[in-house]
């Protein structure tokens, strides 16, 4: 379990986080979504305890992280992959981090050929391509058998295939009752992944909540063989609608005030032939995304605020 | 990968029974673990090997020079002393900041967030690694009286306590300025140089100015240890040590217990 309170920190005058507020339940893996620059790596350091907020507070698990007395046995922490020694071979990285958690390490071959680099074990991860030494970040994460993975960007450098593996291994571990926070700035990374969404942007949350409920439709889409009886029917209903090319309508949901299967009886019962009733397309993540960060970058002066 | 090898390859505890996870992290782990750190990259290793041949190095300077150089037990030390403390303080800069030149301590202090202790950790370990290297320090000179005494040459032996304790002193004090360094710049590069070029600023200052080449310069300083000299120089010496490793190793602390990392 994860829960942040109001994090907030600037650097000089410039806000960086504002009021961040999160929470993330074991059995869930919540996706921070947000452009770069949104202050997403700067939030998971304060929560591990590399930064100081200026107010705010942070708790997992029941205990700020800087009071955990052995952390890599609760929370695994993936930053940056590309914050290892060169030097070292990936067996010798996961070494150090199982005799730093205490943990047998006898373990860390298997964790190895968990990510897939069993044959890389000891070549130098000075030569690891960026999606190795992601895979290899993500086995340390692991090596202290946590309860809860902080994990910045780890899909980046992954390959879809790495991708796919990556959702397994969170899905699989949410499923035993984990806690998963991942960061990403790119939306169809997280989409299939996270069950729990997090927005934020200019250091701020500009919405969070179940990813199902963030992508319910706004509208309805409907197309007809008689625009002029649909138009007349819906305004009967009592049904707004905003009529387009090609004999379309588009219908706003208002929050489930209206629904496809009232728009089919209006349509039922005046017999007009429908020959399409769908979710309008205006549904993904990625407009959602980009409705919520271009609002915020076209006020500014709400955001300083 | 298939799930099936997800869900045999990690087991998170059902219920925990995890109380090693509320136990700190024993001091004697963190220091297994930074000795390690310290020891196990190849560039870690040509550098402790270069610090033996150094040392080595030197050794044939009294050797060599019968004439021109003291043919005394403590003579031949302080040249051990001299050629071990070329290299060996870099080891130690090297151990205390390359964790932040390859951005590490992301990984360190998420695995101990009480930073002190990685850093206690680390100047503990740069202490054993001077200790071990004054005692090779040691042999090498043993090894070099043996070589000068089979020559059939008169050796003075005038070791005494006294010299012996000076011997570790002057390489303890020498790796602990590059702790010092180290810990308070973060920045391999800049401590290195630093660490070399101070005694070449050092030994131009000195000629202008008493006040520096007695009070300031460690090079001079230090070497009252080995020479013996130490007894009446005793606050010289101090000033220096606090100038060149107290004072920069408790501001190297502070930063590093301080510093936000990004």
């Amino acid at each position: 379990m994860i829960t942040t309170t109001a994090l907030t920190k600037s650097y000089g005058t410039t806000p960086v986080v504002r009021d961040v507020s999160l929470h993330c339940e074991p059995g869930t893996i919540t996706g921070f979504l947000g452009p770069n620059g949104a202050g997403k790596s700067t939030t998971l350091k304060m929560i591990v305890g590399l930064a100081r907020p200026d107010h705010g507070s942070s708790i997992i698990n029941g205990r700020p992280f800087v009071e955990l007395p052995n952390p890599t046995r609760v929370v695994g922490t993936l930053l940056d992959p590309s914050a290892m020694h060169p030097g070292r071979t990936g067996r010798a990285t996961l070494t150090i981090a199982a005799r730093m958690a205490g943990v047998p390490t006898t373990g860390v071959a298997h964790l190895l050929d968990l990510v897939g680099l069993g044959e890389a074990a000891d070549r130098r991860v000075g030569g690891y391509s960026l999606g190795m030494r992601q895979r290899l970040g993500i086995a340390q994460t692991l090596v202290g058998e946590p309860k809860v993975l902080i994990l910045d960007e780890p899909a980046n450098g992954l390959d879809p295939e790495g991708i796919a593996w990556m959702r397994a291994l969170l899905r699989d571990f949410a499923d035993r009752g984990g806690t998963v926070l991942l960061s990403s700035h790119l939306l169809h990374e997280v989409q299939a992944t996270v069950d729990h969404l997090v927005v934020i942007s200019q250091g701020a949350v500009v919405a969070s909540g179940p990813l199902a409920q963030l992508l319910a439709s706004s509208s309805l889409q409907l197309r007809t063989t008689d625009p002029e009886a649909l138009g007349r029917a819906l305004r009967a209903a009592r049904i707004d609608y905003v009529a387009g090319p090609d004999q379309t309508f588009t219908v706003e949901v208002l929050d489930g005030r209206v629904t496809a299967e009232m728009v089919a009886r209006v349509a039922l019962e005046r017999r007009i032939i429908l020959t399409e009733l769908r979710q309008s397309d205006s549904t993904g993540l990625e407009q959602l995304f980009f409705s919520l960060t271009a609002v915020k970058t076209a006020q500014p002066q709400e955001a300083a605020a | 990968m298939t799930s099936s090898t997800l869900t045999r390859a990690f087991q998170l505890p059902a219920e925990p029974s995890r109380t090693d996870a509320d136990l700190a992290i024993p001091f004697s782990r963190l220091l297994r673990v930074e000795y390690g750190k310290a020891t196990d990259t190849r560039a870690a290793r040509w550098l402790l090997a270069m610090v033996a041949v150094t040392t080595i190095a030197l050794m044939m300077a009294p050797i060599l020079s019968p004439t021109s150089i003291e043919q005394s037990y403590a003579g031949y030390l302080s040249y051990a002393a001299m050629g071990l403390t070329i290299l060996l303080p870099v080891v130690s800069i090297l151990t205390l900041t390359s964790e932040w030149s390859q951005r590490t301590v992301l990984t360190t202090f998420t695995q101990e967030s009480r930073r002190i202790r990685v850093i206690n950790a680390k100047v503990t370990v740069s202490l054993l690694l001077a200790v071990g290297g004054a005692v090779f320090g040691g042999l090498v000179t043993a090894a070099g009286l043996g070589v000068a005494a089979a020559s059939g040459r008169e050796l003075e032996a005038n070791l005494s306590p006294g010299v012996l304790v000076g011997y570790l002193l002057y390489v303890l004090l020498n790796v602990l300025m590059g702790v010092a360094f180290g810990a308070l710049l973060h920045n391999s590069a800049a401590a290195i140089v630093l660490i070399f070029a101070l005694p070449i600023g050092f030994a131009l200052l000195g000629r202008v100015s008493t006040a520096v080449a007695e009070w300031i310069d460690s090079t001079t300083t230090f070497n009252w240890l080995l020479t013996g000299d130490s007894a009446g120089h005793l606050p010289q010496i101090l000033v220096s040590v606090a100038l060149w490793v107290a004072v920069p190793l408790a501001a190297g602390l502070l930063r590093t217990v301080r510093r936000e990392i990004n």
